[in-house]
C-alpha cells in the first residue's frame, strides 16, 4: 500500500460529462498521485478516455472538477495547463510536414528556447526513446509505426512536463513491438519518475505498466487497485477482465510478482 | 532561420497576384477613335480617324463596333479608346439620365458642362446634323398634298395607315407623346413592322407614314418626304465628337482639327453617305475620303 | 493567317487588352481570396455554418453571368464603371471553389495531428497557422486554380457589358462578322487560361504535405 502522498497530483471531484443527452462519466472522483502510472482499464464506452482528455481540458466536465497539481481546471489557462503536460495519443499525430526535429521541438520552440538548447534537448530525447541521432533530420512518412511512437512520446516529453497523458499510445503497433516499448516505457519510469495516466483495454498492459488499475465501465469508476489486487479481487467485473485475459498470471509473473 | 522553401513559393505567388491588378493600360503614343456598332455611327468615326490622320503626326487606332452608348461610355472613361461620335439627345438620357427639354443649343450645353464636370471628357462642335425620329411620307403626296410639317398632316391621318418599329410605339416618347402633342388619329391601329421593312412597306403603298430616322439612307434613294416637327416634339439628337480632356490636353492638336469637322455634315449629306454605304454597298474608307475631299478637308 | 497578321499589327491594343483583362482576374482572384479563405477556415471549425455558406455561394454560382451582370448595372457606385462591376461579379464567382476548397483542405487534416497539435497546447491560431493552413495548402491552391481559371472565362463576357479585356475583341469581331478579330481576342484569353492552370497546378504539386 503506498503511502498517504502530500496532495495528488491530479484529482477528479464528483466529475460528471454529458453529451448529448448521454452521461459518459459520471460521479467520477479519482486522485493520482505523484510519480505513479494509473492505468484507465476498461471496454470501449467505459468512459476512460473521456477522463483522460478531462484533465487536459480537451473536454470540460459538465459537473464537478479537476484539479491539477492542487489548481483546479477551470481557474488556469488552458494553454500554459496543456504545455505542462505531455500528451500522446494512439495515431500518434505526428505533424507529417515537420521532420522529427521539428515535431519534437514544436513546443519549446514555441516556448522560447534558444536553438542550442532545442537541439540538444532533441538529440537528447532521441535517445531516450532509442531512436538515432539521424532520426532527427527524417520525415514522419519514412518511419515505421514503431518508431512514430517513439516519437510521439519523445516530443511528450520535450519540455519535461510533470505529468503524462497516454491514450492506448501502443494499440496500433504490433505485438513484438509493443513488448519493446512497454520494457521500454517501464525503464524510462524508473528513471523519470512522470506522474502518468495510461488509458488501455488491454488488461496484461495494465498489470505490466500501472502501479495503480482504475477499472471503469459505463462511466463509473468500479474498483482501483493494486495490479496484484487486482488479479485477487472478488469484484464481478474485475474477476471477468482477469478471466478474459487468461494469462494475465503471466504478465504479472513479467513483472516479477508470482 | 531558413525560410522553408514552399512559404517562399506561397509568397511569391501572392505578390504576382497582388500586382496584377496595377498593371494599367494605356497608350500614350496612339489615338483611339471608337463607334457604335451601326453604319451612320462608324462613317462618323472613320470620318474622325481620317481627319486626325491627314492632320496631325498622331498614330490612329479604330475600335469601332463596340455594342452601344453603355460600352462607349465605360470605354472612353477607361481610357480605352480618345474619341467617338456620340448624340446629344442620347447622352442625356441614356448617361446623364435626365430629361430632355429645351432646344437643341440648350441640350448641348447641358450635356458639354455634365461631362466636363462629371466624367473628365468633353464635348467638340457638333458636326452638323440631328439623328432624331422622322416621321416620313412619300415623296409624291408631299408634294401633291402640299405639306411639309406634322401640325398639316395632322388633317390627312385619319386617311393614312401607319407603321412603326415595335420600339416607337412601346415608348412613352414614341408614338403616345406624338399622338398627344399633334392630336394624330389614324384609320386603324399603327402597324408594328421590322425597321428594315418600314421603307418598302411606305414606298409600295402598305402604309402611309411611316418613323425612321431622319438621316436614313433610303430617304433620298427612295424619294421619302421627312415631315418637320414644328411643335419640336422629338428631342434634339445633334451628333458630336466625344473627347476625353486627358487626351486633349496631351494632344491638342487633336481638338483643333475635330472642330474643323463641326457643321460640315448636314441631315442630307448624312443621308447620302448612309446610303452609299448601306444601299450601294461601298467601302466605308472610300466613302469617307470622298467626301473629306470634297469638303476641302482633304487634300 | 490573318489572325496572327492582325495581332501583330496591332500588338499594342492586344497587348492593352491583355493587361487589362489580367487585371479583373487579378483583382477578383485576390479579393476572392482574402474573402473566402478565411470563410472557408471559419465554417471548417464551427461545422453549424458551413450549410449556409456553401449553400449561398454555390446559389451565386448558378446564376448566369450576364445575368449578374445585368442586375448590378443599375446600382449606383457600381454601374457606373463596368470595370467595378466585373470585378465584383467576378469575386463572387470565384468564391465557391476557393471557399469550398478551404473547407475541404482543412478538414481533410488528420484529426489526430489536430487532437495532438490541441492537446500540446498550441493555440489555436498557432494550430491554424503552423498546422492546419500548411498542410491544407495545396488544397487551398487547387481552389484558386479553378477559381483563376473561371475569372479568365467570365472576364471575357464582362466585355459585353464595357469591361473592357481581350472578350472586347471577341464582341467587336462578332459585330463586324471578322474572324481575325475575334480570334485576336479568343487566343490570347485561351492562351492565359492554360498558362494560368499549369503555373497554378505546378505551385500546388510542389506545396503537396508529405
Amino acid at each position: 500500500m503506498q503511502p498517504a502522498a502530500a496532495s495528488p497530483v491530479i484529482e477528479f471531484r464528483d466529475v460528471s460529462y454529458r453529451v448529448a443527452g448521454t452521461e459518459v462519466l459520471s460521479g467520477f472522483n479519482l486522485q493520482v498521485q505523484s510519480g505513479e502510472t494509473l492505468v484507465l482499464l476498461g471496454r470501449s464506452g467505459s468512459g476512460k478516455t473521456t477522463s483522460l482528455k478531462l484533465v487536459n481540458r480537451l473536454l470540460s466536465p459538465t459537473s464537478g472538477e479537476i484539479r491539477v497539481k492542487g489548481v483546479s481546471n477551470g481557474k488556469r489557462d488552458v494553454i500554459r495547463l496543456r504545455r505542462s503536460i505531455g500528451y500522446v495519443i494512439q495515431d500518434v499525430g505526428l505533424f507529417p510536414h515537420f521532420t522529427v526535429e521539428r515535431n519534437i521541438s514544436l513546443v519549446p520552440r514555441v516556448e522560447g528556447w534558444p536553438e542550442d538548447r532545442v537541439r540538444a534537448r532533441v538529440q537528447e530525447l532521441l535517445q531516450t526513446v532509442g531512436l538515432a541521432p539521424e532520426t532527427a533530420s527524417r520525415y514522419p512518412h519514412q518511419l515505421s509505426g514503431g518508431q512514430r511512437q517513439r516519437v510521439g512520446v519523445a516530443r511528450a516529453l520535450a519540455a519535461d512536463p510533470e505529468i503524462l497523458l497516454m491514450d492506448e499510445p501502443f494499440g496500433a503497433i504490433d505485438p513484438l513491438t509493443r513488448d519493446e516499448l512497454q520494457r521500454e516505457f517501464l525503464l524510462l519510469q524508473q528513471r523519470l519518475h512522470k506522474t502518468v495516466v495510461f488509458v488501455t483495454h488491454d488488461l496484461r498492459e495494465a498489470l505490466r505498466l500501472g502501479s495503480r488499475i482504475a477499472l471503469m465501465e459505463a462511466g463509473r469508476l468500479v474498483t482501483v487497485l493494486p495490479p496484484r489486487e487486482f488479479l485477487r479481487s472478488n469484484d464481478p467485473l474485475a474477476a471477468a477482465y482477469v478471466r478474459a485475459f487468461g494469462d494475465g498470471r503471466e504478465s504479472a509473473a513479467n513483472r516479477g510478482m508470482s | 532561420m531558413r525560410v522553408p522553401q514552399s512559404r517562399l513559393c506561397v509568397l511569391v505567388f501572392a505578390a504576382v497576384v497582388s500586382l496584377l491588378p496595377s498593371c494599367s493600360p494605356s497608350h500614350h503614343d496612339r489615338i483611339v477613335v471608337g463607334s457604335k456598332n451601326f453604319t451612320e455611327s462608324f462613317l462618323l468615326g472613320e470620318i474622325v480617324a481620317q481627319q486626325i490622320e491627314a492632320h496631325t503626326n498622331l498614330k490612329v487606332e479604330r475600335h469601332f463596333y463596340l455594342a452601344g452608348t453603355y460600352i462607349c461610355q465605360q470605354a472612353i472613361l477607361a481610357g480605352r479608346i480618345d474619341v467617338y461620335p456620340e448624340y446629344t439627345g442620347t447622352a442625356l438620357t441614356a448617361i446623364l439620365k435626365q430629361n430632355a427639354s429645351g432646344d437643341k443649343q440648350d441640350i448641348y450645353r447641358r450635356v458639354k458642362s455634365e461631362y466636363e464636370r462629371r466624367f473628365g471628357l468633353t464635348l467638340g462642335p457638333a458636326f452638323g446634323f440631328n439623328d432624331t425620329f422622322a416621321m416620313e411620307i412619300r415623296g409624291e403626296d408631299a408634294r401633291r398634298l402640299n405639306i411639309t410639317t406634322l401640325s398639316q398632316a395632322t388633317a390627312f391621318a385619319p386617311r393614312w395607315r401607319a407603321g412603326f418599329g415595335y420600339e416607337f410605339m412601346e415608348r412613352p416618347d414614341g408614338y403616345r407623346g406624338l399622338a398627344a402633342t399633334y392630336g394624330l388619329r389614324f384609320a386603324d391601329q399603327p402597324r408594328i413592322m421590322d425597321l428594315g421593312l418600314l421603307a418598302r412597306a411606305l414606298k409600295e403603298h402598305q402604309i402611309d407614314l411611316a418613323a425612321g430616322n431622319t438621316t436614313d439612307g433610303l430617304i433620298p434613294a427612295l424619294d421619302l418626304f421627312v415631315l418637320e416637327d414644328d411643335r419640336h416634339y422629338f428631342p434634339p439628337y445633334e451628333a458630336v465628337p466625344v473627347m476625353r480632356q486627358q487626351t486633349i490636353q496631351q494632344h491638342p492638336e487633336v481638338a483643333q482639327v475635330v472642330a474643323e469637322l463641326a457643321g460640315k455634315i448636314s441631315d442630307q449629306e448624312m443621308q447620302r453617305l448612309n446610303y452609299a454605304v448601306d444601299g450601294q454597298h461601298r467601302d466605308a474608307k472610300e466613302v469617307v475620303h470622298e467626301f473629306l475631299k470634297s469638303k476641302r478637308l482633304l487634300q | 493567317m490573318n489572325v496572327f497578321r492582325f495581332i501583330q499589327q496591332n500588338h499594342g491594343q492586344v497587348l492593352e487588352l491583355t493587361l487589362e483583362h489580367l487585371r479583373l482576374v487579378g483583382f477578383s482572384t485576390l479579393f476572392a481570396m482574402l474573402i473566402g479563405i478565411p470563410l472557408g477556415i471559419v465554417i471548417a471549425h464551427r461545422p453549424g455554418f458551413n450549410k449556409p455558406v456553401l449553400a449561398s455561394a454555390n446559389i451565386i454560382q448558378t446564376i448566369p453571368s450576364l445575368a449578374l451582370f445585368g442586375f448590378l448595372l443599375p446600382v449606383p457606385w457600381l454601374g457606373e464603371r463596368a470595370d467595378r462591376l466585373a470585378i465584383l461579379a467576378l469575386t463572387l464567382y470565384a468564391l465557391l471553389p476557393i471557399i469550398r476548397n478551404t473547407y475541404t483542405g482543412i478538414r481533410g487534416v488528420d484529426p489526430a495531428v489536430v487532437e495532438a497539435g490541441r492537446g500540446m497546447g498550441l493555440t489555436e491560431s498557432q494550430l491554424l497557422f503552423k498546422v492546419e493552413l500548411p498542410l491544407a495548402v495545396s488544397v487551398i491552391l487547387s481552389g484558386v486554380r479553378v477559381a483563376v481559371v473561371i475569372s479568365v472565362g467570365l472576364a471575357t463576357i464582362a466585355a459585353a457589358i464595357g469591361a473592357g479585356g481581350l472578350g472586347e475583341l471577341i464582341f467587336r469581331g462578332l459585330a463586324m462578322v471578322d474572324d481575325s478579330v475575334i480570334l485576336a481576342g479568343a487566343i490570347p484569353a485561351a492562351i492565359l487560361a492554360l498558362v494560368a492552370d499549369f503555373g497554378v497546378g505546378r505551385l500546388e504539386r510542389r506545396l503537396l504535405p508529405r
